[in-house]
């Protein structure tokens, strides 16, 4: 806000000093509309000094012309702009000699002193325009050093302005020194040209064309203005020599400056524009690799950016991936300008020279070394470079140029950034690749670990005869371990832990089926004659589960289990081992912590009707108070950091200082003890904890 | 990873010695497949296994032993496992596989079976 209304003031007050400044020079030698003739010298040079003032101050605070816009948008708006001041200077021109010619009855030099005013007044915006499109151009890119020296520019324009004023009588040399020093400074701004090297060879043209428009501009101005001063029908007062002269003498010199510099360097445009070329090849060659493309994709921009920025006659590039890359099967090769023919025998004579040559290989001059010279073309010279990072061979690309020493040291760095960048991609979109497969993979055992949890029971069977505690980890995502629960009619529990061979995925599927397996044995028998005989017992059971694993066992895996029937009514368990570790058991009435010691072959290991004759229906009558510790192997055999075995004794001397706790109490109490054990170190196998205490029989609530 | 365990075969005419060494888990268990698996195997009468040096045994390595028990059987080959160390005789007790397997304390016995 502040700033336009301080733009706005500056018109108003270069409004007022052009009237002023117009009123002065009409009423020049005679009196007009009432006003005294002959004014004041100080007035009319402060009102002229502060017109240029404001006119100049407004053009400074207008926003950077270059920002947002390009060198030749900036010049081609001076130049419109010149061009609407110029043609105005021309129409008040036609008028005065119009008017000169009629002979209009108007008093004196009216007509003459308003045309002169008008096109003064012209002039100083066309010159104020001019000199801060210039800043731009001078600032371009430029560190602070130029900024503060534009600055300093700037100030001793305004001193000169002000010199004129307050001095009027200022002594011929120092006005001499002051306009070759400030004349020297114009000079020395003038040599920065910066710009120019960013322009193409049609946009210097252009810019030549625009610099010579606003050249003339100013020079019809000057014509104009030395002319009129020169007439002698005009008595206009002094103009403000020094500022104008100085500041139409930097224009003018800018532009001639810049038209030079722009003129010369018009021959080696292409040589920058290739640079450029080159640049945003390896711009969009960059861009596609962060899209995330596909190799074809890759391989075609390394081939559409080399063969355009080393303006190949011919050129092909043959793609290689290996069967086991993630990236995808190996594109067609590509070519640029070559025959079915050519491209045989290239690849043909290819082979032998890019394994003996290890890195890539220029040949300047085909004819001379023999090589490829059964082309259809006589290509004469040739760049054979090979796609490769420290483990991949990615293919090769082959450019052909048909005059001699066609590739230079230049190019060979272009290349060579190319190819780089190219393996540099094909070996990003391996890794992604990788990365996604693998990252599938992982979420597919997360979903597959969430699954076993779910074939855990949630709820433990609850009575008021007996307490139960859980605990299971698995060392992998999956583990081989499995438990599970069955209330059976009566006061009867079946109990089923086992341990499947082999770690992780393999084992987690058999869990699956031996929980299966399990609540399919343990449907009731519709056909038995007594209730005992509804459900198997445990010898049964393992037979039976023995049978159904033949089918389903891969040879060498076997699973050990132990299985429980556990009946209050009878005060008693009966259970088989099936290969699985013995059972810990607290006796209360013995106060005894002793295992079981029984005989049972794991299930898998016969797979024939022999298998009955290796495990064996035990029975046991429990007292309250008693507790049973029931485990996987992974307990027993935790190790620790020497690698020793947490074994059954140490299981034992748990038991008989924790066995009067509850079930969860001794859970972990045991489990902390494992813990402390193996401190440290990850689970080397699965491990399965259950404790199960029996108490006397509350009354049902 | 290098397997952990070395296998050295001692053959004489009708029996075949295999000397284990080291620890047989999941990834030395090939080796012993391996040697297993050599069709020649079931023109002894005997496979004698020297397991006075194997320390530790796996499920796995177990399985090995499990997975050609049938198929020497069946060819009337016996296989004798002799020296073992008590951990890893542990092992084979636990699973039943004594009642299964022929299993003595030393070498005399075992070329006696």
């Amino acid at each position: 806000m502040l700033k336009i209304r301080r733009s706005a003031w500056l018109l108003v007050v270069a409004a007022v000093c052009w009237l002023l400044l117009l009123f002065s020079t009409i009423s020049q030698g005679q009196p007009v509309l009432g006003l005294p003739a002959n004014w004041p010298r100080w007035l009319v040079l402060l009102a002229q000094g502060s017109f240029a003032a404001s006119i100049f101050m407004y053009a400074r605070l207008q926003p950077d012309a270059l920002r947002g816009h390009g060198f030749v948008a900036v010049l081609r708006l001076l130049f419109w702009r010149g061009l609407i001041l110029t043609a105005g200077l021309v129409a008040v021109w036609a008028v005065e000699r119009l008017t000169a010619a009629q002979s209009l009855p108007l008093p004196g030099n009216l007509t003459l002193a308003v045309g002169y005013t008008i096109n003064l007044g012209l002039f100083i915006l066309l010159l104020s325009l001019t000199l801060y499109s210039w800043r731009s151009l001078v600032q371009f890119r430029g560190s602070g050093k130029i900024r503060r020296e534009w600055l300093a520019f700037e100030l001793l324009l305004g001193a000169a302005l002000l010199l004129q004023l307050f001095v009027w009588q200022i002594p011929d040399f120092l006005y001499v020194g002051v306009i070759l020093g400030l004349g020297l400074f114009g000079v020395y701004l003038s040599g920065h040209q910066r710009w120019i090297a960013y322009l193409s060879q049609g946009q210097k043209l252009q810019v030549i064309m625009l610099q010579l428009g606003v050249l003339s501009f100013m020079l019809l101005f000057l014509v104009y203005l030395r002319g009129a001063q020169a007439n002698s029908a005009l008595l206009a007062p002094p103009t403000q020599q020094a500022f104008l002269v100085l500041a139409s003498f930097f224009a003018v010199f800018y532009a001639v400056a810049g038209l030079l510099v722009s003129f010369f360097n018009l021959p080696i445009a292409d040589v920058y524009e290739q640079r450029r070329a080159e640049i945003l090849s390896l711009q969009q060659l960059s861009q596609i690799i962060q899209r995330g493309q596909t190799a074809p994709e890759i391989y075609q921009a390394l081939f559409t950016s080399a063969v355009q920025t080393i303006r190949a006659d011919a050129a092909y590039l043959d793609a290689q991936l290996q069967p086991t890359e993630l990236v995808g099967p190996t594109p067609p090769p590509l070519a640029h300008e070559l025959t079915l023919a050519d491209l045989n025998t290239l690849r043909t004579q290819l082979t032998p020279l890019i394994t003996k040559e290890q890195n890539e290989l220029i040949d300047n001059d085909l004819s001379r070394s023999q090589r490829f010279t059964d082309l259809s073309k006589p290509y004469c010279s040739a760049a054979v470079l090979p796609l490769r990072s420290a483990t991949h061979d990615y293919g090769v690309l082959v450019l052909l140029k048909e005059e001699l020493g066609g590739f230079d040291p230049e190019d060979l760095s272009i290349l060579h950034t190319f190819t780089t960048q190219t393996v540099l991609s094909l070996e990003n979109l391996q890794l992604a690749q990788e990365a996604r497969v693998s990252q599938r993979a992982q979420d597919e055992l997360r979903i597959a670990a969430l699954v076993q949890e779910r074939l855990i029971p949630k709820h433990l069977p609850t009575d008021n005869w007996f307490e139960i505690s859980t605990y299971a980890q698995a060392a992998k995502e999956v583990g081989g371990d499995f438990y599970d629960f069955l209330h059976l009619p009566g006061q009867r529990l079946a109990v089923l832990i086992g341990d499947v061979s082999g770690k992780g995925v393999t084992a987690a599927f058999h869990t699956a089926q031996m929980k299966g397996i399990f609540h399919a044995l343990m449907q009731p028998n519709p056909l038995a004659k007594k209730d005992r005989d509804r459900y198997p017992d445990p010898h049964r059971f393992m037979v039976l589960a023995n049978e159904a694993l033949t089918h389903c066992l891969e040879r060498s895996s076997f699973i050990t289990a132990s299985f429980y029937l556990i009946d209050y009514e009878a005060g008693g368990f009966s259970f088989a081992r099936a290969g699985h570790c013995h059972t810990l058991y607290y006796h209360s009435i013995k106060e005894e912590v002793s295992y079981f010691q029984s005989e049972g072959l794991g299930l898998g290991i016969l797979r024939d009707a022999s298998y009955g004759r290796h495990v064996k229906n035990q029975f046991w009558d429990y007292n309250p108070g008693d507790v049973m510790v029931i485990y996987t192997d992974g307990i027993p055999e935790a190790r620790n950091g020497e690698g020793d075995e947490y074994g059954e004794a140490r299981l034992a001397q748990m038991l008989e200082q924790c066995f009067y706790q509850s079930a969860e109490e001794i859970n972990q109490y045991i489990r902390q003890d494992v813990l402390e054990f193996s401190k440290g170190l990850p689970l080397h196998d699965d491990q399965t904890l259950l404790v199960i205490k029996f108490k006397a029989a509350q009354p049902q609530p | 990873m290098e397997p952990i365990m070395k296998v050295t075969a001692q053959p004489t005419d009708t029996t075949l010695t295999l000397i284990l060494d080291g620890e047989l888990d999941a990834s030395s268990a090939v080796v012993l497949d391996t040697e297993l698996n050599k069709p020649e195997l079931l023109k002894y009468k005997k496979v004698l296994i020297d397991c006075q040096r194997l320390s530790y045994i796996s499920s796995a390595g177990l399985g090995v032993f499990i997975s050609h028990l049938q198929r020497l059987q069946d060819s009337n080959v016996k296989l004798v496992f002799y020296n073992m160390q008590e951990k890893v005789f542990n092992v084979f007790e636990i699973l039943g596989l004594d009642s299964l397997m022929t299993i003595v304390p030393t070498e005399q016995e075992a070329q006696a079976v």
